[in-house]
């Protein structure tokens, strides 16, 4: 049997008051004065021997009975008493409450989301804390976010669990437990209370400074969704629509295609636990347009997250790569020319032409660093050393060779190219003690190093990438390599993405993609439910860092007009797909669910006090009751 | 359809109060029927002087009583001789002798009456007891008693209508207050007293002392004691509950009593048993005993209940 322990028990001190309680009540203090003819009546009564028998001093003294029990009752509850629960008590007690997508499945029979249930159990929690106890909410989703100090205001941490919402994002659980070791270096944190579905990756990053009591929550019903959408453009104004379905269980249904408000056509997918479908679609479109696919499952099945159920997705105006070259960079423009759906500036006719600099292009490539003056989103310097980057390398470039010691294969700009056998003879070389962080504090990526320094630069500026190839292609034989049609292909690939001409791909929820709108000017956005936001745009023009939690068109308004709309999907197969993860392998060590519901300890003060009113209440009508007799 | 019905009232209280009334304690309708109403004792106990109660012993008046046996000493003269004739043995004939009857009655004046009209019904009956005895030939005699070691004060030997006044204003005159309990009050009359008759007390008997020997001498001054218990409607019937401090309006003298709701039962057997203290002690010595309320009116009283207990006619 476990014995109730107590929170307060300087508080047992209390039970001294019992001592003038009863003194007081023998003193008879506060009786009322009845005036009488004569006491003979009442002495005669009071000198009974029935009067004055054991049995009838106690019922005479039942109302001190009364008191006493009532005063010992509020003492007890003063002294915080609590059944201890199973699980170790911690003072300081961190919950973590994911509220990804994917908590929002909905279970078949009771119709709940797996939110609702973890904020039942987390209600319990906080209903039964012990005063000397203190919680800490912390939502789970893509990143953390703390709703709530380490407090013991029940109000406080009911309403910020009332508040919380279902984010149509993935859960990173490494985030959360990150927060949760910086709130660990100002209180003792022993235990992190964690309740999820599961539904993250099994593999956590974290060395663990305290315990993990993972509390799964139960699955939920079988879901469908819609895990990609993006287009590629054929010919234009052709577009090879993409969608690929996945089901986390036998489910079949029909995902329709909507532009602009208009239907083009169904596709049905009938899948297997664990299966993806994928279904195109061909779309005709020379003008931006905006694509809707709906997922709806057969009669009879159900889908238990809706989030998933819908994506969207923008069709850029169909147009061929407005590509600038610097004339003398004639190497360059030859491998242009044969690229398709290319248009390539200056023509031959407008050759200097000042009109041509003052447009707007997908990609510069030029070899002074004025090039960054025409409108480009990617651009190509050759040759060019910026600024911010000539006090790190010795200038000027030494004469020497040098060669590709290493690049980085997975760059989209250096895909499929062998750079061993180039030779370069300009020698760029890094400044004494200059080291590669010098080159990314100064926002720089270094794509290929050579001998002696970096030789190929990403600068990436809100919506614009720029690449410098620190030495002239002429003076190396990249231009006679099988490498340089692919380089200059990769440029124009980058390009056509970053412009999104050639292929767009749904953006997802988190963060909406950068737009260039009016510089420094307030705008409103106005999620998908209908709130609001105010966002400044910074001074180059760049709306980016603008939040994105739950799926659906974003408007950004300046004032009553809208200026642009983005639309946003969840698209993440591990949230359509439900798996649950029952084991979590952190770097050292791995926990488990837990097999049963957290047994908190159960405060009784209220117990007591309801007992206490209700001895009141007996008390108040024994002394109060009508007369017998 | 109450309203003629007030109207009758008014009207009727019009005509009554249109003749002055001779007391404040009773009205004179009440006054009217109380005259013609006699005290009725259990045993007639006379004094010597000519009265309208017939005596129990021979008498002279012409009103045949009994036979009795003659005995050495009796007077010759008051042998009915035809019985002589007939039986051979002297008898004597007696007659009904009409004597008169002292009316004593006392008032318990003590801070006890005070409360709840007691001191006020006390003095209505007592007027009332004394108007019977005057209009009866009796002689009568008032006493109140309030102060201990004070005498009481007193209206003794009346006789008469005329006497009636003197009784009113006494009876009037009387104000409540002090602490004398009511057997000594009793003996403290006794000295005071000669005559016998019919003893009327009123009081509410509530002491701390023995009125059994009160009693006593009551009876041994051959007085008939008629005892009136007059208490208060919350003597009688307490409203009280939870823990009180009584306090006792003559002596000042504290009590506390705890979950007084709880001996209430209580109150009512030691009330009770009070009552029938007194019964026995009163019926033993040949009295009368009779428990009232306050609340009661004093018309209920007399015309009510003693009427209907044989206490007058």
């Amino acid at each position: 049997m476990n014995w109730p322990g107590f929170s307060a028990i300087a508080n047992a001190w209390w039970l001294l008051l019992l001592i003038p309680l009863i003194i007081f009540y023998f003193l008879k203090l506060r009786r009322p004065r009845v005036e009488i003819a004569s006491l003979a009546l009442w002495q005669s009564v009071v000198n009974d021997q029935r009067v004055n028998s054991p049995f009838q001093k106690f019922r005479r003294n039942i109302l001190l009975w009364l008191q006493m029990a009532l005063l010992i009752l509020l003492v007890l509850a003063a002294m915080q008493p609590f059944f201890v629960g199973g699980s170790a008590r911690s003072r300081y007690l961190p919950v973590l409450i994911d509220c990804s997508a994917s908590m929002a499945a909905t279970d078949a029979e009771t119709g709940k989301s797996r939110l609702d249930l973890a904020k039942q159990r987390v209600r319990e929690v906080v209903e039964n804390l012990l005063p000397d106890q203190r919680v800490s909410l912390i939502a789970m989703h893509s990143t953390a976010q703390r709703l709530t100090e380490f407090t013991d205001n029940k109000r406080i941490l009911l309403d910020a669990l009332d508040q919380l919402k279902i984010r149509d994002l993935p859960s990173r659980l490494e985030d959360a437990l990150r927060m949760t070791q910086v709130l660990a270096r100002t209180v003792p944190v022993e235990s992190v209370l964690v309740y999820s579905d599961g539904n993250f990756p099994q593999r956590v990053s974290f060395d663990l400074p305290f315990e993990i009591n993972y509390q799964q929550l139960p699955p939920a019903g079988p879901n469908a969704g819609i895990t990609a959408f993006n287009a590629r453009q054929t010919e234009p104004p052709k577009w090879d629509v993409f969608l690929r379905v996945e089901s986390s269980a036998a489910l079949a249904g029909t995902v329709s295609l909507w532009q602009d408000g208009q239907k083009l056509g169904n596709a049905t997918f009938v899948l297997d636990a664990g299966q993806s479908q994928r279904i195109t679609f061909d779309v005709e479109s020379d003008v931006s347009s905006r694509l809707e696919a709906k997922l709806e499952v057969d009669d009879g099945g159900y889908d238990s997250l809706t989030a998933d159920n819908v994506a969207f997705l923008d069709l850029p105006t169909a147009r061929p790569l407005r590509a600038y070259v610097d004339p003398e960079l004639t190497s360059y423009q030859h491998a242009l020319q044969g690229a398709q759906n290319v248009e390539m500036f200056p023509s031959n006719g407008s050759a200097g032409n000042g009109d041509v600099r003052t447009a707007a292009y997908d990609l510069v490539i030029s070899s002074k660093l004025d090039g960054r003056s025409i409108d480009a989103v990617t651009r190509l310097f050759i040759g060019v050393i910026p600024e911010d980057v000539a006090p790190l390398i010795v200038m000027p470039v030494l004469t020497g060779l040098t060669e590709f010691i290493d690049w980085d294969r997975s760059s989209a700009l250096l895909q499929h190219m062998q750079l061993r056998d180039v030779q370069i003879s300009e020698d760029v070389t890094k400044q004494p003690g200059v080291e590669d962080a010098n080159f990314e504090a100064a926002g720089y990526s270094i794509l290929a190093h050579g001998n002696n320094g970096p030789l190929l630069l990403e600068r990436r500026t809100g919506a614009t990438v720029e690449y410098f190839l620190l030495f002239q292609t002429e003076n190396s034989t990249l231009p006679y390599r099988v490498a340089f049609p692919i380089f200059v292909s990769n440029a124009v690939q980058i390009a056509r993405q970053e412009a999104g001409i050639s292929e767009v791909r749904a953006s997802k929820t988190s963060v909406l993609p950068p737009r260039e709108v009016a510089a420094d000017t307030e705008y409103r956005i106005v999620t998908p439910s209908g709130e609001s936001e105010a966002v400044r745009s910074g001074k180059d023009g760049i709306l980016n860092g603008v939040a994105a939690f739950e799926s659906g068109r974003y408007r950004i308004m300046d004032g009553g007009s809208e200026v642009v709309s983005i639309a946003v999907s969840l698209l993440d197969p591990l949230e359509t797909s439900l798996a649950s993860v029952e084991q979590i392998q952190f770097d050292e060590l791995s926990v488990k669910a837990a097999d049963e519901l957290l047994d908190t300890d159960r405060p009784l003060w209220s117990t007591l006090a309801a007992i206490a009113f209700a001895v009141l209440l007996v008390e108040w009508w024994f002394f109060q009751r009508p007369a017998v007799g | 359809m109450q309203r003629p019905f007030r109207r009758c009232r008014a009207f009727s209280m019009e005509l009554t109060s249109s003749k002055p009334r001779l007391t404040g304690l009773l009205s004179n309708e009440t006054l009217a029927r109380v005259e013609r109403m006699r005290l009725v004792p259990n045993r007639r106990r006379t004094n010597r002087a000519q009265g309208e109660h017939l005596s129990g012993k021979g008498g002279t008046s012409i009103e045949f009583s009994d036979y009795r046996d003659y005995v050495a000493g009796d007077d010759i003269r008051r042998v009915d001789w035809n019985i002589f004739a007939r039986l051979q043995r002297p008898y004597l004939k007696l007659y009904s002798h009409e004597e008169e009857m002292h009316v004593t009655v006392l008032v318990d004046a003590s801070s006890s009456m005070r409360s709840e009209e007691k001191f006020d019904r006390a003095r209505q009956l007592a007027a009332a007891f004394s108007v019977m005895g005057l209009m009866g030939g009796e002689r009568v005699s008032v006493f109140a008693c309030n102060h201990s070691g004070a005498g009481p004060e007193m209206e003794t030997r009346m006789a008469g209508r005329v006497s009636t006044r003197r009784v009113f204003r006494f009876l009037e005159n009387l104000e409540p207050g002090g602490d004398v309990p009511v057997e000594h009050a009793i003996e403290s009359m006794l000295r005071l007293h000669h005559g016998r008759g019919i003893a009327i007390v009123l009081s509410d008997f509530l002491t701390f002392g023995d009125v059994s020997r009160s009693f006593n001498l009551l009876y041994s001054a051959g007085l008939e004691l008629f005892a009136l218990q007059l208490l208060g409607p919350s003597e009688i019937d307490p409203e009280i509950t939870g823990d009180v401090r009584f306090v006792d309006s003559e002596t000042g003298d504290a009590l506390d009593i705890s979950s007084a709701g709880e001996l209430l039962g209580l109150y009512h057997e030691h009330r009770l048993g009070l009552e029938q203290f007194l019964g026995e002690q009163s019926r033993k010595r040949n009295g009368r005993f009779v428990s009232l309320s306050s609340g009661k009116s004093v018309e209920r009283i007399l015309f009510e209940t003693l009427l209907r207990q044989g206490w007058v006619q």
